[in-house]
């Protein structure tokens, strides 16, 4: 989707992207400081975004990451720490829900959305990356029922 | 899992960043394999066993003790 934009500048243009859409949410709000709130935003998204660019140049594993550069152990390192933030995010939801339906707080429900969101977010992933895509199993059909030399 | 990487490349005079350009990997990949720390998906396993112009079971050995410990 990205692979237009040039590797080192991948991360930097979501972070500008993600910017203007906050940004523009704050214009929408409206209100009486919401120029001071734009503001800010804008100036830490680019300020993000040239850390990121910046980063990118370096040469260690994160900086790879942060310039889209990344190599397959890379990738993984990301992937597991992805794997982690997923399962602290689930864990932190599970516990707010917990809590506030202990104390009968009416603020149970976003917990339950993030909830809701991690464990869908789960099944679509083991639909995506091929659960369901075993077939039979090659001794299924007769051709193939000769005894296993491993079966003695 | 013990590797000869380490041992191959020094045999050539190799740097880690070079091997790591010919393998199209970072040098940082390179240390981790070579330290055991980190053990090559089957592509880059073959990538690394052709550049030292190994068979790839010569260049991993499943029943070494692993690189660097």
């Amino acid at each position: 989707m990205m692979s237009f934009i040039r590797p080192r500048w991948r991360k930097p243009a979501w972070t500008v992207f993600a910017g203007a859409a906050f940004a523009a949410a704050w214009v929408i709000r409206g209100g009486r400081d919401w120029w001071l709130w734009v503001s800010l935003v804008a100036i830490a998204a680019a300020g993000r975004a040239f850390a990121f660019y910046a980063w990118g140049g370096e040469d260690d594993d994160l900086a790879a990451l942060a310039g889209s550069r990344a190599d397959e152990r890379q990738r993984l390192l990301s992937l597991r720490s992805r794997a982690l933030a997923f399962n602290v995010t689930a864990l932190a939801a599970f516990t707010g829900l917990t809590v506030a339906v202990a104390i009968r707080a009416g603020w149970w429900w976003p917990f339950a959305v993030v909830l809701g969101v991690t464990g869908l977010g789960y099944l679509c992933g083991l639909l995506a990356y091929g659960i369901a895509e075993e077939g039979p199993a090659d001794d299924a059909s007769p051709q193939h029922q000769a005894p296993s030399p491993l079966s003695g | 899992m013990r590797n000869r990487v380490r041992e191959q490349r020094t045999q050539r005079g190799l740097s880690q960043a070079e091997v790591a350009a010919a393998l199209g990997v970072s040098r940082q990949t390179v240390i981790s394999i070579e330290n055991g720390r980190y053990l090559p998906s089957l592509p880059l396993a073959f990538r690394i066993a052709r550049l030292f112009g190994m068979p790839v079971e010569k260049m991993f050995d499943p029943d070494g003790e692993e690189a660097g410990r």
